[in-house]
């Protein structure tokens, strides 16, 4: 992907796209964001397509990922060691397991590419996440560029920008 | 109750062991603070962060907010960040440019070298009020190396060069590999806290005992953990199950090869891991292997290019990466709470795809979110939680105690870098740091 397609967009018009049903892609953002809070990681990650990306800035408005170091920047390949980590049974950072919520609201369509099979999609998400005696929020605005697949969709790029990006973190194992 | 004499500190180290105290007691911590960190060389940041005039980065030195800010003369001051007169920190933001630093609350005025120029409605100073003795105060002591700025808060002690010593060569190792000769600490940072006192995230910079069994979740089927270079297509073979299933121990003699070395001060460092340099490739390091060597020359290029050093660590708190390169500091909070900040290194000079790479790969490594340092941060914090209990009062680091050698190259002392050398050589700096009364 070029340098342009990590760039936050800004939306097409106040609300978004006129007259598209917004339900598929509120649709498909919940089931997205359930296999996380499911623990259905291998499942999460077959829904990017082989050349996705799944991005967290660490600065308001980053504009690349690769000029500056980012909490989460993976494609397919790096999601796969993410995802077989999660699976070891030595992940320290996760013996015991978190419980997460993902919340999404606020979901726009802010722009459709030109032969309507490409969707930029932004959305507020809310993920609450509980683990040993401490529980925890992350909030920001995520935006996925969504590609058509058959009556469904495929994530081309997830980028979350958390409000507090640019704070501290105590350790993170699990996406946004 | 710990009073601070010498001889109560010296309780605290015995030759392989040390107190739980030691990362327990605020009091312990207090003493740090002033007799560490108030006086021996801290990092505070790098000329790349303050390319000109004005520019400047908040950062802090133990517990003292400070302002790293370069002056008209073009050379770096670092300022106490409070106002002189009623005492609010003068500069909030993470970094910017200035042409004057000025209070938010009553509007006092400082210059980029930290003299007060403006009092706002000045005839109500007092009538021997003197501005000159009103500036931001400036910390006693700078030092440089290669674009590393320390700072001293004491008017005396040894020199920066003192301080410094052998340790040039580990910086020396990392800059040399830029093939314009600098590096650039530009490209953002990583963040995080942990539960736990400052001195785990010091210890664990050069414990590579801990590797093979605390990352085990990033090594695949193979005992190879992922790439971590550009131009590698795996990482360093951590594990051996083949021998494990005869004698019960996986590590991979490769590993158990790693050398560690101490020399005055607490400093160290670990000897390189072993990976495929010469099998090593891709079209942005071949790139950079290229820019390197039209800057110094084939073979000087191969001598950088063959890696000495691992991890090293400027005691009490910086460590300078090898492999994902990266400057690391460490900041103790409380007792009980440390952050940590993570630089990657650009290297100047090199192709931006090289670069490029070294950033990402830093945040599979070292991000809040890598695969590495997450496992790190719940052993702090469990450790912190174990160390909780006064009904076992001793931390044992006797790994290889009296297997210290002379190493003549180095002029430094070595050990397996699996065993804990390293870790005593930081208390015995720590206890001699401690141990000195009032400068």
């Amino acid at each position: 992907m070029d340098g342009d397609a990590f760039k936050t967009p800004a939306p097409a018009a106040p609300g978004g796209v006129k007259g598209i049903d917004r339900e598929p892609f509120e649709l498909f953002l919940i089931h997205e964001g359930r296999l996380l809070d499911e623990r259905r990681f291998e499942e999460w990650m077959e829904l990017f397509t082989e050349d996705g990306h799944y991005w967290v800035p660490s600065t308001p408005d980053q504009e690349s990922p690769y000029q500056t170091a980012s909490l989460f920047f993976d494609d397919r390949q790096l999601m796969k060691t993410r995802v077989d980590r999660l699976r070891h049974p030595r992940i320290h950072i996760q013996t015991p397991p978190s419980r997460t919520m993902h919340m999404i609201s606020n979901v726009v369509v802010d722009d459709i590419g030109g032969a309507a099979t490409e969707y930029r999609i932004s959305s507020s998400v809310l993920m609450g996440e509980y683990r040993l005696d401490v529980q925890r929020f992350f909030a920001g605005r995520q935006y996925h560029t969504l590609i058509k697949h058959g009556d469904s969709f495929r994530i081309k790029l997830k980028r979350v920008n958390l409000i507090n990006c640019d704070s501290a973190f105590e350790a993170m194992a699990l996406p946004i | 109750m710990f009073d601070g004499t010498p001889d109560m500190l010296a309780r605290l180290i015995e030759p392989g062991r040390v107190h739980r105290s030691v990362y327990t007691d605020p009091d312990i911590f207090e003493l740090e603070m002033e007799r560490i960190f108030g006086r021996t060389w801290i990092f505070v940041g790098h000329d790349s962060q303050i390319p000109n005039e004005g520019d400047y980065i908040t950062t802090d030195i133990g517990r003292h907010p400070v302002i790293l800010i370069r002056h008209r003369d073009g050379e770096p001051r670092v300022l106490l960040n409070r106002c002189a007169h009623r005492g609010p920190k003068v500069c909030m933001e993470e970094r910017g440019n200035a042409k004057s630093l000025v209070c938010l609350y009553h509007g006092w005025a400082y210059d980029t070298d930290g003299s007060l120029i403006d009092v706002t409605m000045p005839e109500g100073t007092a009538k021997n009020f003197d501005k000159s003795g009103f500036g931001l105060k400036k910390v006693a002591r700078i030092g440089r190396y290669r674009g590393f700025i320390f700072a001293s808060l004491a008017d005396e002690g040894p020199s920066f060069d003192e301080f410094l010593g052998p340790m040039k060569a580990n910086i020396d190792d990392l800059v040399d590999r830029a093939p314009d000769g600098e590096i650039l600490l530009d490209a953002g940072q990583h963040r995080y806290f942990f539960r736990g006192n400052w001195k785990l995230q010091v210890e664990n910079v050069l414990d590579s005992y801990h590797v093979p069994f605390s990352h085990a979740s990033t090594v695949n089927r193979k005992g190879e953990q992922f790439s971590r270079r550009e131009g590698d297509d795996t990482g360093a073979k951590v594990i051996d199950e083949a021998k494990e299933k005869k004698k019960g121990d996986a590590t991979s003699d490769a590993w158990k090869g790693r050398r560690s070395y101490v020399v005055d001060y607490g400093h160290g460092w670990t000897s390189n891991t072993q990976l495929n340099d010469k099998g090593r490739t891709s079209p942005a390091f071949d790139a950079y292997v290229k820019s390197l060597s039209d800057a110094v020359g084939a073979e000087r290029a191969k001598e950088i290019l063959t890696p000495e050093f691992h991890n090293s660590l400027l005691y009490p708190n910086t460590s300078i990466m090898g492999l994902n390169i990266h400057i690391r500091v460490i900041r103790p909070v409380a007792v009980d709470l440390t952050e940590v900040t993570i630089y990657p290194v650009r290297l100047k000079g090199a192709p931006d795809e090289m670069n490029y790479g070294n950033i990402r790969l830093l945040n599979v490594t070292h991000s809040a979110a890598s695969f590495v340092q997450t496992d790190d941060l719940e052993s702090f914090r469990r450790t912190q939680q174990g160390l909780a209990s006064e009904k076992s009062e001793w931390v044992d680091i006797s790994r290889g105690l009296g297997e210290e050698q002379a190493d003549n190259h180095y002029n430094a002392d070595m050990e397996s870098a699996m065993h804990e050398m390293a870790i005593r050589a930081q208390y015995k700096a720590w206890l001699r740091y401690m141990s000195e009364e009032a400068a």
